[in-house]
């Protein structure tokens, strides 16, 4: 082919035989260029189809393949709309096997640092004066604990003691004095302190300045000390800076069994500290407690809203009592945390239960009164079906025959539209006042601490209602107020079936808490059978009051109610007295008498030789009987001089003061007294005081009453006048039956003495 | 050299592009057996029988939840039908053998039940024994919106809808929340960002494109192909609920931002007023769904759901809206005897019809009939004393429901354009002077009554 020249310069001489060569080679040639052209447009052809199919098969696949899956329009539909934020990644790459820890101890400030990081920085004036303990996870180097303890004060030493030795062994230990931290550090402390390495800690001195950096168990990592040169100056601030080599995660854990409850121990031991054998290896508590389901259980399907705060600990001690009592459903529970608090919540998790947690709004008292409002809300929204909600607060022990006791007696909250509420808690229910598991009472207050709402009596009347977050009034204040309460009772056990065991609170310290919850009786007896329940309703108790009425022998009124023999020393016997009252509020004369003024704290002022109660607010179960049968009384009414002028607000149940208690009783001095924290004046000069006109009684000293029943309540109102200080007025309304069938101004108290003193 | 290596070159692609296209084809039929299987296999439904993967997914499911005892139920729209075609079937299997697989073998992707969440105990085990017995689960959470109406709360989430899958069928478990209202809610199936999107085609589920509200089903017991099923007590019932089951949440933000402009209003009569009006509400309610009459919140009703998630206090009446095409002329008979006598009737059936109803304590219930038109709704207003006609134009809409006052009710799902043709884009200012004739943006006039019809079309009690 490459040979073959066309030559158009050939002669037409011997063209014949040169044109027909040239036709063949033209022919050939034709033929084959044709067929050569031929298959390369076949090819082409060819190439294009299979282009062709190729762009339909992928056409085809991919519709089929949104049309299987999703396509661009539902792709809106079902995609997260919100584009989540990737979680910010941790410095550096690879987990770091150092931490470096900065603790700096001082006369007024502390902080540690852990990697740059400040996990405790302390140094407001009048505060976080002691010994900072932080818990770091050996593994993570996590704060897993964080508490104080301020050994300058008595007692916290052992609080300190119990704390460390709960703390698991291997974790990082950091501790550092702000302030004073040795006054009462007493010899066990102290032995503790070096079984953990340390040198300086057994040896501190008053207000020297001390950090500690070791691991449980293990070596010490760093301690730095300086003495305090005189008792009147500090020691120099001292800043201990050292490594802290971290030990792998699986030396940080324990080997449990891998079970769902185990998963939720191992998420919540690698995360907090201090909840004792929660977290041990070898033989952990249980944190599931099947209780006896209870036979008929009418509040099975009762929600329970416990309300919470940051008392991660309170709340852990809660949560094990509810859950072991008999006939409890986990998943009618809720915890509402008040706070974006992360230990709350984790004990919550641990459990296994729903927490939710509520950004505060307001404060002091308020914010309490505005998280009641969004987790009652909120209870009644998840159970929407649910006619009753029961309420409880994370610092109340609750007895093992909670359920069954509100399942015997929630019929009477359907049935009788004259109720308030159900309370578990007596506020009268002493120890030796309260002895018989079985019996009920109506009272007209709301004692809370463990009772049940009704749906409609929250969702019609309370609710719109609720005081605005700009009102600084306890919730619970709130409903007991006259226009909440509208004259209707609560029921409530003789022995108190909840029990406050919160030292620590907005209203609350250590003295108060000494003085009113600690003899408060709680009932252990499981499945006790209420007796006559049905006797409650309004109709039949008041047939019963009248009865005990009736019985009931006149006291003599010619005799100083402060005298012994004032109250005969009998059993089984009811008693009555009466006392003027020209006003629903008389009564409250005697309040102050019977109680400690707030502002002086338990135990200042006026001891009394013994130990007595005033017990003023509770009726009797109808046909309760027996003896020890409790007694009836309106009040005991008293005034003092000195109390009248010197508080308007004070009177009613020491609870009702709680608000008026903000600083701790501190002047007093004298802790709480050794048997019982109430004490009742007995004034000079009663006989002259106009308003008893020799009606005038007094319950005797040394006689533990039971001074049963009383049909009157206090009411402490907020005022609204005296500004949002959670003043109180208080004002006492009646019985209406009794008050009719006394007749003002004639009032009556009816006593029964249980036993002597 | 060239042209024979141009030859050899093209000879060989072509080979090769043969060759491919042969794997093309032969594997675009085999993508076509597949696709087209559920066709071909539809037409041997009863002969597959009991081995089909559907059949076994569904009792391996049965067999879970019985023994987790997951209170499930079947909302399947298609096995629901099924079942309603053949109830005589069903209730025969019940006792006897059974010879045929009818509703569980019908290929399809996916079946769907409903949870219980109420009743549910025991929700952590069941995952990882649904996985230990072969399912691949899905779990798709989200925020409570129970939780939404009030300040500030969060709460840990809430399942929503569990997609579990064993080998080629999936079971859509769709989560039904109790809501205050008396109703079950069911949530937005969404995925979130690092969910597999080709786990199931999400594209076929019933359930999910929208967050559902449905009425509380009785159940029953039922045995399906040898398998113990709780179906709805009324199948159709539910069946019928499923197209028009969208839920749309009260706007509790924007709500309580309105409030913390404008304050509540909580004085002892706003609050009389409000009680009042969620009572007619409620009763209005009761008369019309007895009745089977659709309704929605409309004009100021609508307004304060839309706006303040409650009633305006200061509007004096409750206003529903009728579609003309559900109307009934038993609807004032209904309303007497609830209680609520019948005050005036505006219009008659086929122009204008307005009802009014004497509530307690001088609350107004308002039953404005609404007519559609090609591109737009309108309802018609009529002035007493001139027999002056109005005409309110909207534009088109559809329904969904929402809760409002702890009643499941319904609302235009497009809610802000009729509210903004009601009220005009100043809707979010409170404004207590409203005349009905002139202040709405969307009002005409619509000429005059004619005398001789007054009587007919002016009826005031």
């Amino acid at each position: 082919m490459d040979d073959w020249k066309p030559s158009p310069l050939i002669k037409p001489s011997g063209a014949r035989k040169k044109r027909s060569w040239y036709l063949t080679w033209k022919y050939k040639l034709t033929n084959q260029r044709a067929l050569r052209r031929f298959c390369q447009t076949g090819a082409v052809v060819f190439l294009l189809v299979t282009v062709i199919v190729n762009i339909k098969l992928i056409l085809d696949t991919r519709r089929a393949i949104s049309e299987a899956n999703e396509d661009p329009e539902p792709e809106q539909d079902y995609d997260e709309v919100l584009g989540r934020l990737e979680p910010p990644r941790r410095r550096g790459s690879g987990p770091r096997r150092v931490l470096d820890v900065e603790v700096y101890s001082s006369r007024s400030k502390v902080y540690v640092a852990v990697d740059g990081t400040t996990v405790l920085e302390d140094e407001a004036r009048e505060q976080g004066r002691g010994i900072h303990v932080i818990v770091l996870n050996q593994a993570t180097g996590h704060v897993m604990a964080k508490r104080v303890f301020d050994t300058y004060s008595p007692h916290e030493d052992e609080a300190m003691v119990l704390f460390l030795n709960m703390v698991a062994p291997g974790r990082v230990l950091i501790c550092t004095v702000k302030d004073e931290g040795s006054f009462h550090l007493k010899d066990t402390a102290k032995a503790l302190l070096r079984s953990l390495g340390s040198q300086a800690g057994p040896a501190l001195g008053w207000r020297d300045t001390w950090a500690f950096v070791g691991r449980k168990g293990g070596p010490v990592l760093g301690e730095k000390h300086s003495k305090s040169p005189a008792l009147s100056s500090w020691g120099d601030p001292v800043l201990l800076k050292t490594d802290v080599p971290l030990s792998s995660a699986e030396e940080a854990e324990c080997h449990w069994a891998d079970t769902e409850l185990n998963r939720r121990r191992r998420r919540f031991c690698s995360k907090v500290e201090g909840y004792g054998s929660v977290c041990s290896c070898k033989d952990p508590t249980p944190i599931e407690f099947s209780p006896d389901p209870l036979p008929d259980n009418k509040v099975l399907k009762v929600p329970v809203a416990v309300i919470a705060g940051n008392r991660p600990n309170y709340l852990y001690r809660m949560l094990r009592s509810l859950l072991s009592a008999q006939g409890v459903s986990p998943q009618m529970i809720t915890v509402f945390i008040d706070g974006y608090y992360e230990e709350p919540m984790d004990v919550v998790a641990l459990f296994g239960l729903r927490g939710i947690q509520h950004t505060p709004i307001s404060i002091k008292n308020a914010r309490v009164s505005q998280h009641y409002k969004a987790s009652l809300t909120a209870t009644f929204n998840l159970f929407p079906e649910a006619k009753f909600a029961v309420v409880l607060e994370e610092d109340l022990d609750i007895a093992v025959d909670f359920f069954s006791f509100l399942s015997q007696s929630i019929h009477l909250l359907e049935e009788d539209d004259s109720l308030y509420c159900i309370s578990a808690w007596n506020d009268q229910g002493y120890e030796h006042t309260a002895e018989d598991p079985a019996l009920l009472y109506r009272v007209e207050t709301m004692p809370g601490l463990g009772w049940v709402l009704r749906r409609s009596l929250y969702k019609e009347e309370l609710e719109p209602k609720w005081p605005t977050p700009e009102k600084l009034w306890d919730w619970d204040m709130w409903m007991r107020m006259p226009e909440q309460r509208r004259g209707r009772e609560c029921i409530i056990p003789d022995v108190s079936r909840s029990y406050h065991f919160g030292i620590v609170g907005l209203n609350m310290n250590g003295y108060f808490h000494e003085a009113y919850f600690k003899k408060h009786k709680f009932n252990t007896v499981p499945g006790v059978q209420l007796r006559n329940v049905d006797s409650l309703k309004k109709e039949a108790y008041e047939v019963e009051v009248h009865r005990l009425l009736s019985e009931a022998e006149v006291l003599d009124h010619s005799k100083n109610p402060c005298e012994d023999s004032f109250l005969p020393d009998t059993e089984g016997h009811t008693y009555v007295a009466f006392i003027r009252m020209e006003k629903d509020d008389d009564f409250h004369h005697l309040d102050p008498a019977c109680q400690v003024p707030p502002y002086l704290g338990p135990g200042c002022a006026w001891q009394p030789p013994g130990p007595m109660e005033i017990v003023s607010e509770e009726e009797p179960l109808p046909g309760g009987g027996g003896p020890g049968f409790p007694l009836l009384s309106e009040e005991a009414t008293l005034s003092h001089p000195n109390f009248l002028g010197a508080t308007p607000k004070g009177g009613g149940s020491p609870r009702s003061r709680r608000t008026d208690m903000r600083p701790p009783p501190g002047p007093c001095g004298a802790g709480p007294g050794s048997e019982s924290n109430l004490f009742i004046d007995c004034p000079e000069g009663l006989e002259n005081r106009p308003n008893l006109e020799g009606l005038d009684f007094f319950l005797g000293w040394n006689a533990a009453l039971r001074v049963g029943l009383a049909l009157t309540q206090e009411t402490a109102v907020p005022n609204p006048w005296t500004g949002p200080t959670g003043a109180h007025m208080l004002t006492q309304t009646h019985s209406d039956t009794l008050r009719h069938w006394t007749r003002p101004p004639l009032s009556i108290l009816f006593v029964q003495i249980s036993k002597a003193g | 050299m060239s042209r024979i290596n141009k030859n050899v070159v093209l000879a060989l692609l072509t080979l090769t592009s043969s060759a491919f296209l042969l794997f093309q084809l032969y594997y675009y039929k085999h993508y076509l057996s597949t696709k087209n299987g559920a066709g071909l296999s539809k037409s041997k439904g009863s002969r597959i029988g009991f081995d089909s993967t559907q059949w076994r997914a569904v009792k391996k499911f049965i067999m879970l939840t019985s023994n987790q005892n997951v209170p499930v139920f079947l909302i399947d729209p298609l096995v629901l039908e099924l079942i309603n075609k053949n109830f005589e079937q069903v209730k025969n299997t019940s006792q006897g053998s059974i010879s045929q697989c009818t509703f569980f073998c019908v290929p399809r992707d996916f079946t769907a039940f409903a949870l219980q969440y109420h009743l549910w105990k025991n929700e952590e085990g069941w995952f990882r024994v649904a996985e230990n017995m072969g399912f691949q689960c899905l779990k798709i959470e989200s925020k409570d919106p129970r939780l939404d109406g009030i300040d500030s709360l969060s709460g840990t989430e809430i399942p929503l809808h569990y997609i579990c899958k064993l080998a080629t069928h999936a079971i859509h478990l769709v989560v039904f929340h109790e809501r205050s209202g008396n109703y079950l809610w069911h949530g937005h199936l969404r995925l979130k960002e690092h969910i597999d999107r080709k786990f199931v085609p999400f594209r076929k589920l019933q359930f999910g494109r929208y967050p559902g509200a449905f009425d509380r089903p009785e159940l029953q017991q039922v045995t399906l192909d040898g398998l113990e099923v709780l179906i709805p007590k009324d199948p159709m019932h539910f069946v019928e609920e499923v197209p028009h089951s969208r839920f749309i949440e009260c706007r509790y933000k924007e709500a309580r931002a309105f409030f913390q402009q404008y304050l509540d209003d909580n004085t002892v009569e706003a609050m009389a007023f409000r009680k009042s009006a969620k009572e007619l509400l409620q009763l209005a309610a009761k008369t019309l769904n007895k009745l089977g009459v659709p309704f929605w919140l409309s004009s100021g009703t609508c307004l304060g759901w839309y706006r303040q998630c409650n009633i305006i206090p200061y509007s004096k009446d409750v206003d529903l809206g009728i579609f003309i095409r559900d109307y009934k002329s038993d609807i004032i008979l209904a309303f007497q005897d609830a209680g609520l006598p019948l005050k005036h009737k505006f219009g008659k059936v086929e122009d204008s019809l307005e009802l009014s109803f004497q509530g307690k304590d001088d609350v107004k219930l308002d039953i404005f009939f609404f007519y559609e038109e090609t591109d737009h709704v309108w309802n018609g207003g009529t002035q007493a004393k001139t027999g002056k006609k109005f005409k309110y134009l909207f534009p088109k809409f559809t329904l969904c429901w929402t809760e409002f006052v702890d009643m499941k009710v319904r609302v235009p799902c497009e809610t802000l354009e009729y509210i903004e043709a009601n009220y005009g884009k100043t809707w979010k200012i409170p404004v207590k002077t409203w005349d009905w004739k002139r202040s709405p943006p969307n009002v005409q006039p619509n000429g005059i009554w004619p005398i001789s019809e007054w009587d007919e079309v002016i009826q005031l009690y």
